[in-house]
């Protein structure tokens, strides 16, 4: 990766950062239902408050509701170049491809990991579970899974821009792909806020198998953004 | 035992049920192909 | 791009489906003769049908995978005729999976899921495969670059996916569907793979013609146009 492709991925990804903060209308929005999606969550399964339970169903509702807000982040970032057209221009300017993808991934990451680190609060109170306790390993895993889920969402974003159905379909095509993901991060991040667990290999285990996963999808996104998003 | 004769007989039906879609869109596509043919040569019987 | 005369393509598909025909006959039977399996009894043969489904679900997603590769890099319409219906026979061989396994779990544990390792796995290779079709048909304008995208990334989760889920599974005790194969049983097994295979084979060459006979179709109507035009 050459000088210049990081310097393309930077500026894409500030360029879309500077707009969000600016108007902050996407943290709001994104941040607020999501806090609702964790309302909706504990609500549910209010009956199951057995205060063993709590790790895994801290873990699980925080991961399944960043999942579901991210769908919101990923149309967001790319709907931008939607509104007006101005994915032409970026297609049509030096950028290489690829660090369009990349600055896309990056910016996505950032909006998730901003209101994730909310949701991690919130999850913490609501089920009753010290959430902080190992704040490293938390950053961590939170940072590999978003990264994971925005290197793949990015793609379909991408290639969905022009299709009536995108809300639906975009999370109908992401969600198995993701999975692994899904399973992983919540896994990890169950045991990380489990004050009884023996030790922390789960953790490691599966923050490996993360790293993995990224490496792959982050790959395969960067050799498959250029053609499916160029063409007519 | 129910249980094997459901299993087997849900994969039968799902194969000849698509075997019998997929042959019949063949067919109708085969005449269609051959019409246009057919209208083609008329005009330009080359 | 030219396709066979009508003849020699009728004549490829009645000998190939009379093959099938008699790998069927001849696995069956075999099926038949096996030894019963001492624990499960009847109920085993099952696997002799799930099992290649199995397998014919994971190739159709690899040949999917191959066509969109062949489409997103080298522009073959071919490739993406391939990969179209290579993903409907992953759709109706992952449906037969999915059927075929939880009846085999609830005569055999009396439950039909237990999130065993591999029935998991075929159910999200399955639902990547209901993606693309879904994504090809209401994906808008880029709907095939779109599905190949999806394609690719759902061949690369095929490991990612059943090693997370065998993970995630290792809290629970751990359950599989193929028992160890007695010598006896192992030529009908071979045996119904086969015919399945070939089966698939003949399915998707079926369909590949399909798309070829429609696309043929197009360039035909097209020249009618013209040649209307130039008559008038």
């Amino acid at each position: 990766m050459t000088g210049s492709f990081w310097r393309f991925t930077l500026l894409i990804a500030l360029k879309d950062l500077r707009i969000e903060g600016r108007s902050r209308e996407i943290l709001y929005t994104m941040g607020f239902s999501a806090a609702l999606v964790v309302l909706v969550f504990s609500f549910a399964l209010a009956s199951a408050s057995d205060p063993a339970q709590g790790p895994i169903l801290a873990a699980g509702v925080l991961w399944s509701s960043t999942l579901f807000t991210g769908t919101v982040a990923l149309a967001r970032v790319l709907d931008r170049e939607r509104e007006n057209e101005s994915i032409r221009s970026l297609l049509l300017s030096p950028a290489p491809r690829a660090a369009i993808y990349a600055g896309k991934v990056i910016a996505t990451s950032l909006l998730m990991l901003a209101v994730e680190i909310l949701l991690t609060v919130l999850v913490g109170v609501l089920f009753s579970t010290g959430v902080f306790t190992h704040l490293v390993w938390l950053a961590v895993i939170l940072l590999l899974g978003t990264l994971g889920f925005a290197a793949t969402g990015v793609v379909f974003s991408a290639a969905l821009l022009r299709s009536r159905s995108r809300e639906a379909l975009l999370g109908a095509l992401l969600f198995p792909i993701v999975i692994p993901v899904l399973l992983a991060a919540s896994r990890a991040t169950a045991c990380l806020f489990d004050p009884l667990s023996p030790d922390l290999d789960p953790v490691s285990f599966w923050t490996r198998f993360l790293l993995a996963t990224d490496v792959i999808y982050i790959s395969l996104g960067l050799w498959v953004f250029e053609p499916v998003v160029s063409g007519d | 035992m129910k249980m094997v004769v459901l299993a087997y007989g849900f994969i039968w039906l799902a194969v000849f049920t698509y075997v019998f879609i997929v042959g019949r869109k063949l067919g109708r596509l085969g005449g269609e192909l051959s019409e246009l043919r057919r209208r083609i040569d008329k005009i330009r019987p080359s | 791009m030219p396709t066979q005369p009508p003849s020699s393509r009728s004549l490829r598909f009645s000998i190939l489906s009379a093959i099938t025909f008699l790998l069927f006959v001849i696995a069956c039977n075999a099926i038949a003769d096996a030894p019963r399996e001492i624990t499960m009894g009847l109920v085993q043969k099952i696997f002799y049908f799930h099992v290649p489904c199995a397998w014919l679900l994971m190739l159709s997603t690899l040949v999917c995978a191959g066509g969109s590769i062949a489409y997103l890099f080298g522009g073959s319409e071919r490739g993406d005729r391939i990969a179209l219906s290579s993903a409907e026979l992953g759709v109706l061989f992952g449906l037969c999976v999915l059927v075929s396994g939880p009846l085999w779990a609830r005569a055999a544990w009396g439950v039909y899921w237990q999130w065993e390792a591999r029935l998991t796995s075929s159910l999200l290779l399955w639902l990547m495969m209901v993606a693309y079709v879904l994504a090809r048909r209401y994906g808008g304008p880029s709907a095939r670059r779109l599905a190949a995208a999806l394609a690719l990334f759902a061949a690369i989760d095929i490991p990612l996916v059943y090693f997370s889920v065998r993970y995630f599974r290792s809290i629970h005790p751990q359950t599989t569907v193929v028992s160890t194969l007695v010598p006896g049983m192992r030529g009908a097994f071979w045996l119904s793979l086969l015919a399945f295979t070939v089966l698939w084979w003949l399915l998707i060459s079926v369909r590949v013609a399909v798309e070829d006979r429609a696309a043929e179709i197009i360039d035909l109507e097209v020249l009618l146009d013209q040649a209307e035009e130039k008559k008038a």
